[in-house]
Formats: C-alpha cells, structure tokens, sequence
C-alpha cells in the first residue's frame, strides 16, 4: 500500500504541529539570519545605500561574515520590541532612534560596547552624543549614528521684501537670542502679512528645549521638568504664538503646505528639516534658502544610534562592522545620501560635505551645522522623557489651537506627569 | 464508555456482549479529527492565545522587552481614573453618532432609490460600493487635504462663497465632523446595499395589497418598508455599532505624523487610538490590553443595547405584545361591563 488518505492526513497534522511550534520557538534563543550572516534592522533612510551593499558581499576588515540588512517600514520600535520579547529571531545589530533612553532600563538586553572596545574609537566622536549611548550604570549600550544639530533657516526673498539684511553672519548678528527673534518676526510680518517664524506652537518649545543643557530629569532620578527652563520655554512658544507667529500647522500636510506657500519664513529647526522640509515640500524655493547661527545657542534635535543585541551571533564581527560604518570617513558619505549629519568632526571638513549647496544659494550649510554641533552643551535624556515631553506638548497645542489658558495649561499638564511619573515607578 | 474500554476486561465483555459497538470511538475518529485540526491549530495559536494573552498582560505593567512585574487589577484602577481614557470614549461616541445616524437614514434613502430604479441599476450599485473597497489611508489621505486649514479644498470653497474658512483640523469639532464625514462616506454604500438585499426580500404582495387598500407611498414605507426591514436595520446597527467603537485609522491618519496621534486637544483621539497609543507609542502593553477589555465590555453593552431598542427575537415580541394588546383590551371590556352592570344595579337600586 502506498500513500494512504489517512496516512497523508497524519503527515500533514504532524507536520503543522512541527510549523506552529516552530513559529512559538519554544526555547530556543538564537539570533536571525545565516550563521555566515549578521543581520540588521533599520528603518527607512538611515542608512547609506552604497556602504551598506559594500559590507552585505563582505564585512570590511573582517573576513567571513557578511551583512543582510533589512529595512523595517513603520512601527520599528515596536517589531523591535516584538522580536526582543519573543526572544528568539532577533537580529544581531538594531538601528536606536533618539529615545535610546528608554531603552536604557532594558540594557541587559544589548551587548556592553565598551568590552567590545569602543573606549578606543570614543576622541573621534562629539562628547556629548557619545554620552548619549551609555547608561547610568556606565554601561555603552548604543553606538552613536547621526546628530540633528539646530540652525535658523530662513527666506533671502522674504528678508529682502522686509528690508532685511540677508546675509547669513548679518542675520545671525541681528537675532542672537529668541526676543531679537521675535522682534525680527514682527518686522517680517509687518513686511509680508501672514509671515511666521514658526510651523506651530511646538515647534518653538522642541526647539529651545533642544537648547537646554538639562531636560525633564537628572541623571539621578530627579524630576525637574517643573522647573525654571522647562517653564521658561514654554513661555516662550505662548508668546510666539500670541504674537501671532506661528502658522498654526498641526499635521504633516500642513507642515508641507506653509513651506510651500512661503507662509514660513524663518524656521529655527534641526539639519534634517533642509531635506524633509524645503527640499521635499517646496522644491521650487531653491536658491532662496539660507542657514544661520540659530537664535538662542547651539542645539540637537534627533539623530540615532547603533545596538548589539545579547543574541548576537558574533559580537566582534558586529562591532567591526558598525565602527567602520559610523567612521569619519563614511559617515561623510551617508551625509550625501540620506543626509545623515556626521557624529564625527573630523567629517566636517571632508570635501562631501563642504561642498556649497544650491539650494541654499551655494552656501557652505555644513559649517553652520558643524559649529552648533561642537558647541551644543548636550544634554541628559532620562528613559521617561517621552512620557513627560508628551503632556506638555498636547497642552501647548490645546493653548495654540483651542485658546487654552497657558497656566491652567502648564498646571494640567504637570498633573498628567506626575500620574504618568508614579505609574511608571519613576518617582 | 472511554473508561470501560480502558480496562481489559470490561472491553472483552463489552465486545462480547455488543459486537456492533466499536472498541474506541475516539481511535475511530482521529482521521476526521485530523482533518479538521488545521483550522483549531491555527486558532489556537494566532486567535485564542493572543487573547488570552491580552487578558494576562492586563494584569501586568510590561514595557515591551524585560520582565513583566505583576500588578493586579492597577491598570483597571488606573483607567477608571484616567481622564483621558474617558475623553477617548466620548469622542468615539460622538464620532459614532454622527457618521452612524447620516449613514443609516442616507443609506436607506439611496437602497430605496436603486430598489425603485430602471436604468443602469447595476452601475448605480457598484458606484456606491466603490469607497467602500477603497484603502481607507488613500480616502483619509485626499479628505484630509479637504479639510486642510491652509490649503483645503473645502476652506476655498466656503471663502469663495463668502462664508469664511473653518480650522476643521484643529477645531474639536471640526475634527470630529471631519472623520464622522470620512466614515459616512465609505459605509453609506455598503449599507445601502445590505438594504437593497431587504428590501428585494420583501414580498410584493404586500405592496400590492397595500395599493390596493389605497395606501399612500409615505404609509407604504413607514407601515410597510421599515417594520419588515427590521432585523436588515439591526443588522447594520449592530455592525455600525462594533465599526464605529473601533475608529482608528482615520485619525491615525489625519494626525499621524506626531506621537500625539489624537490631533489637536485629543479631540479625535479614539478608543483604540488610545489603546495602539498607550501599547505601542508610549510601550505600555498592559495598560493598552486593559482598554482594550474595556472596549470590549464597551461593545458587548452597546449591541445589547441596540438589540433591545430595535430588534430582539422580533416575531415572538410582536406575538407576546399582541397577546398583551388582547388582554388588555378583554380586561378594559370586563372592567367596561362590570361598571356598567355595578351602575345599572346602582340604577335599579335608585329607582327603588
């Protein structure tokens, strides 16, 4: 007798059985990919294209082991999140984006790169990202990637039709600080009615926040997010908005729109903003944009960073290959690419990246960036600083959109914090 | 009988006695079990244990990746308090009532137009049923640039009639009116069509006896249309009801760009907003389990209510009331006859 009806029933509940605890992965804990393979996750643009197929044929400096990366659309952290809780499958190198701080109370979870030997490579990176890496316990949990250092971007035709000097150090001169910036609003709005510094609300406070030398808590567990900077930024996004600065866009379309129709003027923002904001929204601007010491100091908003997970399956191999990646040399690179701003200064100098852009009128923008990222104070980012930055930022737009009291706003917001704060065990 | 099949000796006397009753069913029947496990296999693991899981992680605080730490009933306790929490509710209750309402009285409106229609009645069909297989990102996508505030369609629109522009997507209700309008506008058709298939199972009898009692087309549909479409309007109702407690995408979509996913003053945050939020945003995943109970027990509540206000076990109600009706009106005749009998004796009693 050959294959009978119910034999071939049998071999086939057997054999889904044998799928379905494959799929729950009972026990086993191994990492993704090939055992000549490490693989990678990342989102979409965060990486160079052209580095990343040099080490997918062959990790440099490292024979044997090769790269396959996967791009992971949207919802990174959470399918991150989902294959570290299923404890098995995960990939050996995770892309970290700026909230590598909650990361932080999971560190077991990731190889300690400082016994991998990153102390060795930490004088080629700003001090204050690589600081951003490492847990409170001193333990490097995350490799620096990019930064997202601050500058003013603003409108040479705007600044023109104002009567404003639109040379960048002129400009920079003119608003050292946010009340000359204000003042340079309203001479601008004065000029060309319905100008804006500002996409809204928000964005003023992200920004000087970005400034700040502390955030919402100390390195100690401290709450200070009630204190006197927290306060005094988000006065200072109320006052923008009442003197009616800001362009009120609340979503993305809208963000697009008012750089498109040339409602913002003046943009004080991240390095990043050049590409998702004019350069995407209103590719017909070009030569008009220029960049300047942003009003208020130095800042960073953004930028990400590289982990080694505990089931990585050759941790060395892992760590050759992210520091060749995020090198001086290749991280000019990525600037050309994806327009990632280097971590390491000696980049800044690197003909990639001095090139003038035309779009922003043959201006050298690196070396704008490039001073804001030396001279930013860095800041401490606490693993709750998502959970406290939240409130605060839906009662700034309550105020902006619906009119809010901003002190009954500041109060509901410190009220949420606190709830979300004792629920979260941190205070 | 599995038990005295185990024991030899029952088994032998037990074939002995009854030879035509097999020795293990069970044994017998695990092919056709086997056939049909597939599908329980399959349940199991990616229908039953994700919800059972939920229900254990509701009971914990786990923030995605380390050691979930047991806290009991606290997020239950913490949901009842969170003020939020209840804001998402009512904006998903006002967001419900008004794309549900329009849609139901619209789609009636239109199934009655195409049930009454002679010329290209498939094309009208298909026409109202296309935004209803359309991505609902794409349709919240275009309506979202409808109700822009700076470059609307909708704003240039009511400028242009001189009627001055609406925030629409930073407005509280603006916001609301705005997703109500996307829901309407992809549902309407489906339900339409659902009330199309009623409608055609009324028999036409009916009508024409109606006709020819000399009823008017208004009596028609409100004596006649709606009582027998009853179980079709529960139907949508109950199924209006589940989607629209469930309301996500499309202000995930019309907000999406920013962790705060509600728009504006949370006012098109919806309940399961608020539970993809709290999971997956801010990585509370005992926290995003809870509400999603407390969906749950939100939505078993509110078909119970809608089963009572427009359907239930119709035939046996409308029997029980009619019994009712008949008692009523032999009890009013008995109480009738009797007072007349007391006043008649009364009558007699007086003239004596």
């Amino acid at each position: 007798m050959t294959l009978s009806r119910r034999k071939f029933l049998a071999v086939g509940t057997s054999a889904a059985a044998a799928a379905a605890a494959g799929l729950t992965g009972c026990g086993s804990r191994s990492s993704l990919g090939g055992s000549n393979e490490l693989s990678m996750w990342t989102w979409v643009g965060s990486v160079n294209d052209d580095l990343i197929s040099q080490a997918e044929k062959a990790i440099p400096g490292y024979d044997g082991m090769k790269l396959a990366m996967t791009r992971i659309g949207t919802n990174y952290k959470t399918k991150v999140l989902t294959a570290l809780a299923g404890k098995s499958l995960v990939p050996d190198i995770v892309a970290i984006n700026d909230d590598v701080a909650t990361y932080f109370p999971n560190a077991d979870q990731f190889h300690d790169l400082f016994e991998l030997g990153a102390k060795d490579l930490e004088k080629d990176f700003l001090p204050w990202k690589w600081k951003l890496g490492i847990t409170p316990e001193n333990k490097m949990m995350a490799y620096p990637m990019d930064t997202g250092p601050t500058a003013l971007f603003y409108r040479t035709d705007i600044f023109t039709k104002a009567g404003v000097d639109i040379d960048p150090a002129a400009v920079a001169g003119l608003a050292p600080d946010w009340d000359a910036y204000i003042e340079l609003g309203k001479k601008l709005k004065q000029a060309v009615p319905g100008s804006a510094i500002t996409d809204n609300i928000q964005g003023v406070y992200d920004y000087r926040m970005a400034q700040q030398p502390k955030r919402y808590m100390t390195a100690d567990g401290q709450y200070i997010g009630d204190q006197e900077h927290v306060r005094q930024s988000f006065d200072l996004a109320v006052r923008v908005v009442k003197e009616g600065l800001s362009a009120n866009a609340q979503n993305s379309s809208d963000k697009n729109a008012v750089v498109t129709n040339g409602k913002l003027v003046a943009y004080n923002a991240a390095v990043w903003w050049a590409q998702l904001g004019p350069k995407n929204a209103a590719p017909k601007t070009k030569g008009l944009w220029r960049v300047t010491a942003a009003p208020g100091g130095a800042g960073n908003r953004g930028g990400s960073f590289l982990g080694i997970t505990k089931y990585c399956k050759n941790p060395e191999a892992a760590f050759a290959f992210i520091s060749w990646l995020e090198s001086a040399k290749n991280q000019a690179q990525a600037f050309l690419d994806p327009v990632l701003f280097p971590s390491t200064p000696a980049a800044y100098t690197d003909p990639t990246l001095t090139a003038p852009d035309p779009f922003f009128g043959g201006q050298r923008i690196v070396d704008v960036f490039a001073e804001s990222a030396k001279k930013y104070p860095g800041a401490y980012f606490s693993p709750y600083d998502s959970i406290i930055g939240t409130p605060i930022g839906k009662e700034l737009v309550n105020i902006e959109a619906s009119g809010k009291d901003p002190d009954l706003a500041w109060s509901d917001a410190q009220r949420q914090i606190e709830r979300e704060l004792t629920r979260a065990g941190a205070i | 009988m599995a038990v005295t099949s185990k024991t030899a000796p029952a088994a032998v006397t037990a074939t002995a006695t009854t030879a035509d009753k097999p020795p293990n069913k069970f044994k017998q029947a695990l092919p056709q079990y086997a056939a049909v496990s597939p599908f329980f296999i399959l349940f199991a693991i990616f229908g039953a244990f994700p919800v059972l899981f939920s229900i254990w992680i509701s009971f914990h605080s786990w923030d995605g990746i380390g050691e979930m730490t047991w806290v009991g009933l606290e997020q239950y306790n913490y949901l009842l308090s969170d003020a939020t929490f209840w804001k998402a509710i009512g904006n998903t209750l006002i967001i419900w009532v008004l794309s549900t309402v329009p849609m139901l009285l619209l789609a009636l409106v239109i199934a009655n137009a195409l049930h009454n229609a002679t010329r290209f009645r498939t094309f009208y069909r298909v026409a109202y049923f296309i935004p209803n297989v359309t991505s609902v990102v794409a349709i919240t996508l275009v309506f979202g640039s409808i109700f822009s505030n700076n470059f609307g369609l909708l704003n240039a629109f009511l400028q242009s009639i001189g009627l001055g522009q609406v925030e629409w997507l930073t407005q509280p209700w603006g916001i609301k009116i705005a997703i109500a309008t996307i829901i309407t506008w992809r549902w309407v058709g489906y339900n339409a069509i659902i009330y199309l298939a009623g409608l055609q199972a009324i028999s036409a009898d009916v009508y024409e006896a109606a006709k020819v009692d000399g009823a008017s087309s208004r009596q028609t549909f409100w004596r006649i249309t709606v009582p027998m479409m009853r179980p079709v309007i529960l139907f949508t109702a109950v199924t209006s009801t589940i989607g629209g407690l469930q309301i996500f995408t499309e202000s995930r979509v019309l907000f999406g760009d920013t962790n705060n996913i509600g728009g504006p003053g949370d006012a098109g945050l919806t309940i399961v907003s608020y539970l993809y939020q709290s999971a997956f945003i801010t990585n509370q995943f005992g926290y995003g389990a809870a509400i999603g109970w407390a969906l749950f027990v939100l939505i078993v509540l509110f078909s119970i209510i809608n089963w009572r206000l427009i359907g239930g076990n119709d035939d046996e109600r409308l029997t029980r009331r009619a019994a009712r009706r008949v008692e009523r009106r032999i009890a009013a005749q008995n109480a009738k006859k009797t007072a007349e009998k007391t006043a008649a004796a009364k009558e007699t009693a007086d003239v004596r």
